[in-house]
Order: structure tokens, then sequence, then C-alpha cells
């Protein structure tokens, strides 16, 4: 089956990458220091409560190491596991362990290692996993199989990319310390071990000299939290930071200005759209698929993108990252501002109507203002109504929300997964559903056959973009800047990956 | 003056108490925590499994009940975020903010004192009026945006200082004068009232009818007085520079007190904001005692007072 085999074509990339991996490199030094926007917390050291969001791995990138992970040469790429076979049935999954891999205190990562990991951990999508594997055999330290109740295509994916059930800590280890011992003094596979960490200051990590892939280049890497943007900017300026996350807007354009600095953007997996909740009611304006494709219509994309992200954004059709499998292309929105006077006047609103509220996430109210604006332009007059983070997620898990609401998904997994949680009847996200769509996903989910999942999942794609139940906005790239010391940042080698990784690539000038 | 000291103890420990009841609802009207310890669509078992962990699940009266039997035991809790005790947190942090309070305290004492003087003996002057313009601009300029130019001048455009972080007196230098800006113009204004009144009073009066010099009348006589109620008002600001100066720290990523409490507001991680407000009450309710037993000691009137 065509799954098996694309499978098994990574697991033999696997095995190319462990065959060229280098000849022993120079002792590493030197160091490299983060100026880092959000506050780093205990749990990111310990992959067991691996949140559903990317964070995490900005840690863990560093200090652990996964059986299989999102790389430079794929995603899911071999890491600990040197390869891995689907069994014909669909039932089970073997992965075979390299010989060389160490965690920082010498000790081989095992079997057992990857088993206890397994069931030790409690971050996202614990709860699916464990439902769906019915047990972890371990028939030698260099081999463990997963064993599933029932065929689930999407094992690979949940294991390796969309949890963190997939990285590995050493069993005996966190047997003797405890779990709140491992958080103060955690010991990983990763290419950089544990020096010190200050809870919400810094973390400090020191070159692991017998990680498996290849010897880090930087002896020693400092993660500093620098909260406020500005402050982040004029630290990397001074040369006190060598890359500094997060840097937006007209900090941006000065970063982009400054002689010696580099911009780095990145674009990560999270599509922004606008969605109307009440067009699955017949009082609303937007029952009329008219008033919503002319909201699609009337934002000027090109211009938001270069005011608010120096145009690094992507302009997207789908509410799917266009890095998830499955991904079905579908053509950006254009901006037509006429046409979009033209649908509504044919909807019965010439004259505009009153939109209510424009619900948002606080952090992301700047694109909010924007859409308000143009929408305001055809007629479709809407009142921006930003919201903490936290109380905007939880008004829109709980469908408290009215009129539009703009929003985006930063989680894992793949186009069906997205579908499940944002289009299909039942899911966190979804007001409402189309039948059609509702029909399909059942299909899918019990579809073996790689091709025939594909084919249907692009057929929902392109039902959904046909009904305009959502409105595409853009792919938000994350832009970073990068010191004069760093000569490779590690920006962008991984896929849709926002932060630097692999930590054990990343190389300074002259070094 | 046993009944006194009695009596101020009462008040010092019914303030706390309200203090403890003030916070502990208070907080808890920022919304659930759970909320942002878990990926938004988390499951309804997830959220309740974080209730239970954190104590969230029982009444409000049994949890302010338990939080109060932690307290009388100095313990704190734990931090919902960094899973570690409050107090630990704290204490990591209190050096910090103590060695910034200080400079700030430093700074804002020695440029508030020497011009409120100089305002009060120059009523109505040039320096009278030089003074009331700090003033208005150390109240009225918010200290985010104080720090900001000091980094852009200091860090950015002339790269005489490190822009955040700690470890060097240099790193102290830009956000001590950013907290004590705003201190420095609260005690010109208390000192140049202060010695206002004083220097009106018949005391100051007869001495300079007695022919004493004005620099030993400002000094020795006017001077003393009018500086009680300004270090009086100097202990109070010390524990609010220590505690609360979130913007600044946060500003200048100062690993101190005021980001904690700043984190710990941004996470709804309610042991650290009850940690670190009741820490910064406990100081202002005991340095208010101080200060009272202090003027008890001095003046006998007040402890008569009823």
């Amino acid at each position: 089956m065509t799954t098996r085999r694309d499978v098994l074509a990574l697991a033999a990339l696997g095995v190319v990458a462990g065959a060229v991996r280098p000849a022993k490199a120079a002792a590493p030094s030197g160091q490299v220091t983060y100026g880092v926007h959000i506050t780093l917390a205990p749990t990111w050291l310990d992959p067991a409560e691996t949140a559903g969001i990317i964070t995490p791995f900005m840690v863990m990138y560093a200090l652990h190491d996964a059986v299989a992970k999102p790389m430079p040469q794929g995603n899911p790429s071999p890491s600990l596991a040197e390869s891995w076979s689907a069994g014909e049935d669909g039932l089970s999954y073997e992965f075979v362990l390299r010989k060389d891999a160490k965690f920082h205190n010498g000790d081989p990562v095992t079997a057992d290692d990857v088993k206890f990991s397994f069931e030790r951990y409690r971050g996202a999508a614990h709860g699916l996993l464990k439902e769906r594997v019915a047990s972890v055999e371990t028939p030698d330290p260099q081999r463990v199989v997963f064993k599933l109740k029932n065929p689930w295509p999407d094992f690979i994916t949940f294991y390796t990319v969309a949890s963190g059930a997939g990285w590995i800590v050493p069993r005996k280890y966190v047997e003797k310390v405890g779990d709140d011992g491992f958080k103060k003094a955690p010991i990983g596979a990763g290419p950089y071990k544990f020096v010190s960490f200050t809870p919400g200051i810094e973390l400090v990590l020191e070159a692991f000299e017998g990680y498996w892939r290849k010897t880090p280049s930087v002896k020693r890497i400092v993660l500093r939290v620098i909260p406020d943007e500005s402050t982040r900017l004029a630290a990397l300026k001074n040369g006190e930071v060598d890359i500094a996350y997060s840097i937006r807007a007209e900090l941006a354009e000065e970063l982009r200005r400054t002689p010696g600095l580099t911009l780095r953007p990145t674009v990560g997996s999270a599509p922004y759209f606008m969605y109307f909740p009440e067009q699955w009611d017949p009082k609303s304006p937007w029952y009329d698929q008219r008033a919503r494709l002319a909201a699609k219509y009337a934002l000027d994309y090109n211009t938001i993108n270069k005011a608010l992200t120096l145009g690094y954004s992507h302009i997207t059709g789908s509410v799917i990252p266009e890095n998830f499998e499955f991904y079905e292309k579908l053509a950006p929105p254009v901006y037509d501002p006429d046409k979009a006077k033209q649908l509504l006047a044919d909807a019965g609103h010439a004259g505009g109507f009153d939109a209510g509220f424009y619900t948002c996430d606080a952090a992301y109210a700047n694109l909010g203002e924007a859409v308000v604006n143009y929408l305001g332009e055809i007629g479709i007059r809407a009142k921006l109504r930003p919201l903490e983070r936290a109380a905007f997620f939880k008004g829109y898990a709980d469908k408290k929300f009215k009129n539009i609401i703009q929003a985006a998904s930063g989680a894992f997994g793949n186009a069906a997964t997205r579908l499940e949680e944002f289009a299909v009847k039942g899911g966190n996200y979804a007001y409402g559903s189309y039948p059609e769509i509702d029909e399909l996903f059942p299909l899918q989910a019990v579809e073996l056959d790689h091709a025939k999942r594909a084919a249907i999942l692009a057929k929902m794609q392109h039902l959904l973009d046909d009904r305009t139940m959502y409105v595409p906005i853009w792919q938000l790239a994350f832009i970073s800047g990068v010191g004069p010391r760093v000569d490779n940042s590690g920006f962008g080698l991984i896929k849709n990956y926002v932060y630097t990784a692999p930590y054990e690539d990343i190389t300074l000038k002259g070094v | 003056m046993k009944q006194f000291i009695t009596r101020r103890l009462g008040y010092s420990l019914l303030s706390l108490l309200v203090l403890s009841l003030t916070i502990f609802f208070f907080v808890r009207v920022t919304g659930d925590p759970a909320a942002l310890l878990v990926e938004p669509g988390a499951s309804e078992d997830d959220i309740a499994a974080i209730h239970q962990k954190f104590g969230l699940d029982k009444p409000l009266w049994v949890q302010y009940g338990l939080f109060m039997a932690s307290l009388l035991r100095g313990d704190f809790g734990q931090s919902f975020y960094y899973q570690t005790p409050v107090f630990e947190l704290y204490l990591d942090r209190l050096p910090n903010s103590l060695l910034l309070a200080l400079v700030a305290m430093a700074f804002s004492l020695l440029v508030g004192i020497p011009s409120g003087i100089l305002a009060a003996v120059r009523v109505g002057r040039f320096w009278d009026s030089a003074g009331k313009l700090f003033a208005l601009l150390g109240l009225s300029l918010p200290s985010f945006f104080v720090g900001l130019v000091l980094i852009l001048v200091f860090s950015v455009y002339l790269g005489w200082l490190p822009s955040s972080g700690s470890g060097t007196p240099l790193h102290v230098i830009m956000p001590a004068f950013a907290l004590g800006w705003y201190f420095a113009a609260a005690h010109m204004r208390l000192t140049r009232s202060s010695m206002l009144e004083v220097l009106g009073s018949e005391y100051v009066k007869l001495a300079r009818l007695k022919g004493l010099p004005q620099s030993w009348v400002i000094g020795k006589h006017a001077f003393k007085n009018a500086l009680i109620p300004v270090m009086t008002l100097a202990g109070i600001n010390l524990v609010l520079m220590i505690n609360v100066a979130v913007v600044v720290e946060t500003v200048f990523a100062w690993p101190g007190v005021g980001r904690l409490l700043y984190e710990g507001i941004s996470f709804r991680d309610f042991p650290v904001v009850q940690g670190v407000v009741i820490m910064g009450g406990t100081m202002i309710v005991v340095v208010n005692l101080l200060v009272d037993l202090v003027y008890a000691v001095i003046d006998p009137r007040i402890r008569l007072e009823k």
C-alpha cells in the first residue's frame, strides 16, 4: 500500500541520514545568546508535558531527542530510530533504534526508555494515543513495537509530529529523581545538556559531544527571556543577544534597515482566517454566501501583508497549513472591492449592513484592525473586539461568539485533524457544518490507501472553499533577527518551524 | 505603651487578613488558569484534571481556608506555571529587586530631597519653577516610556549600557533611573511642602530672629523636622519599589519580584500573585507598625490616643 511505501521510503531516508554522519567535528566553542519573547516554563524541560503548541519545542530540540521528528530531511525524519515499518494489517508499527544514541549521563537509549516515555506521556493528544494503542512491546533493546487496537493511518503523524509522545527520557534516571527532580535537572538525549535554569529568566545549555548526529559547533546556548519587543531589538543591536525572536511590524522594518543584522522571517503552521458562526442562521446576513464572498473580496491582502509582516506572510486560500499532509492548494484570495460591493448588492445589502462584533485574540488585533477597515470600505460595518488570548479561545471553543471571528490554529496534525476540529459536525471550533463535508470525513478516517484518502481530503477542502465556510487571510510569518556573529542561525532549516533548529547545525562566524 | 502595641498589632493583623481575602478573591475574577495551561480546544477531562491537581475544583471558601492554613505555616503554595514553591521563586528574585530598589531609592532621595529644599527656600522663583516642572515630568511620564528612551539613547545610540538583564553594576543604572525618576519627583514634592510648612513655623522664625545663619536655620532646624514625613514615605516607597516595579522590570528584563508578579498575572498563576501581594503587604504593614512605634516613643501624645 502507498502508506507503507511512503513509510519505508522515509525509513530508507533515515538510514541514509544516519549513513552520512560526518567525521568527528572540532570541539564546540563560543556562545549563542537568544532573546526569547515568551516566559520559559519548567514543563518545557520534560517532554511528558508537551502542550499542543510549538513553543516547548524551542527547548526540546536542544535538550531532548525523539524517535522521529521534523528535521531538514523531512517531516517526520528518523532520529533515535534509524528506521520504522508498518505491519501489513496496519495494526503495528516497529521502530529500530540506532545503537550509538546516548543520554547525557552516558546511558544508551533503549527500547525500554521509548516504552517508558510513551507510557509516561501526558501532554497533547495523550488521550487519543492511549485510547488507540493497545500495547507497546520491546522484543529487544533496539526494537519497539506499537500494537494498535484498530488500523489508524495517522499514528505516525500523532506519535512523531503532533505530540511529544515520541520524545525520549531516560527511564532509570526519571525513576531515581522523580518528576519534579527531572524538571530541576533534566537529562535528555539531545545535542545540548542542561546547565542551569532560572524559572522565567534564563536557560543555559552546553554542547553534548556524544550526540549521535553530530557534535554541536557552538559550546553554549543561553535562552534569555526579554519580554519587551523593543528591548529585544535593542539587545540585538547592542550585541547582547545573537538571535532575537518575534520582532514585528515597524520594529521589523527597523531591524531590516540596521546594518549587520539579518531579518529572518519564517512562515509557521498557523493560517489566519475569518469565520462567520451565523452562516447557518437564515436570519443572519452571513447566511447568504454572497455576503461571505463579498468579505473575501474586500480585503487588500498584499497591502495588509506588507504593512504588518513586511510581505513575508503567505496569502493562502486554505485554512489548512501548507506544510500539512493532505494539504490541497487552493487559489489564494484576490482583492476586488467592486466585485465585493456588487456581491453585497446582489445579496440585498446595497447600502451595506451592520455586522456586529469582529472578535479576535488581542495579540493579533493589528490584523483585525486592518480587516475591519477594509470591510468598512465596502459597507460591512463591524466593531473590533479584541479579547485576551485565554478568554478568546475559551469563548471560541464554547461557541459563545457571534458575527465575525478572526482566529488561527497552530496545533499540530494533518489536514484531517484540522478539518475535524474546524469544519466537521461536533468539532471543537465548528459552530455548524455542511452535510456533504460531514459525510466525507468518516470515509477518510478508515481509508488506508494514501492516495484515496488524499483524494477524499482534497474534496473536503474544495467543498470548504466552495461554500465560503471560511475566508482564509494568511499563513503568518514569524519574524526574528540575527546578529552579526552568527553564521548559520538554523532558521528555516526545518520547514514551517519558526524557531532555530536543529541546534547542532548552528554555527558562529570564524569558529 | 503595652496597650498601644497590642492595639497596633491587632490592626496590622486585621489589615493582612483583609488583604489576603481581597487578593484571594480578586485574582480569581481574572478567569480560569486551566485555560492557559492547556492547548486551545483541550478536552473537558484535561481541564478537570488541572482543576483537581491545583485544588481549583473545591468550593472557594475551602480553597481560601487551605490557602490561609498554608500561609500560617509559612507556605505560599506551589506556582501553577513554574511548578515550584512560590516562596522559593520569591526568594530567588528578591536580591535583584532589593538591589534595584536600593539604587533607585538612593537616586530618588539624592535628587528629590535637595531639589525639594531648593524649591522651598527659593519659593516662587526660578528654582521653585524648575522643581515644579521636574515634579510634573516625573509624575506624568510613564516609566515604560522613560525606560525605552534610556535604552534608545544609552544602549542603541551610545552603546554605553546594556539594554536588559542583570549581572554587572552597569545593568542596574538604567532600570534604577527609570524606577527612581517617578519617586524622585514624589520625594521632591513632599520635601518642598514639608519644608515650606516648617520654614513658616514659630521656632524657625525664632531661630532667624536670634540671627542664626540661613544655612544653619535650614540645615539644623528646618530640614531635620521636614525630613520625618519624607523618610516615612520613602520607607513605604522602598517596599513598593521592591514588590511592584512591574513595568520597569519588564522593560529592562530585570529578574525581580515585579516581573514575577507580571508573569503571575499573565499566566493567572494565583499562588504567585497571592504570594507576592501578601509579601509586599506584610512589608508595608511592618514598616507602618515600626513607624507608629517610633512615633509613639518620640511623642507620648500618640500612644495615649484612643
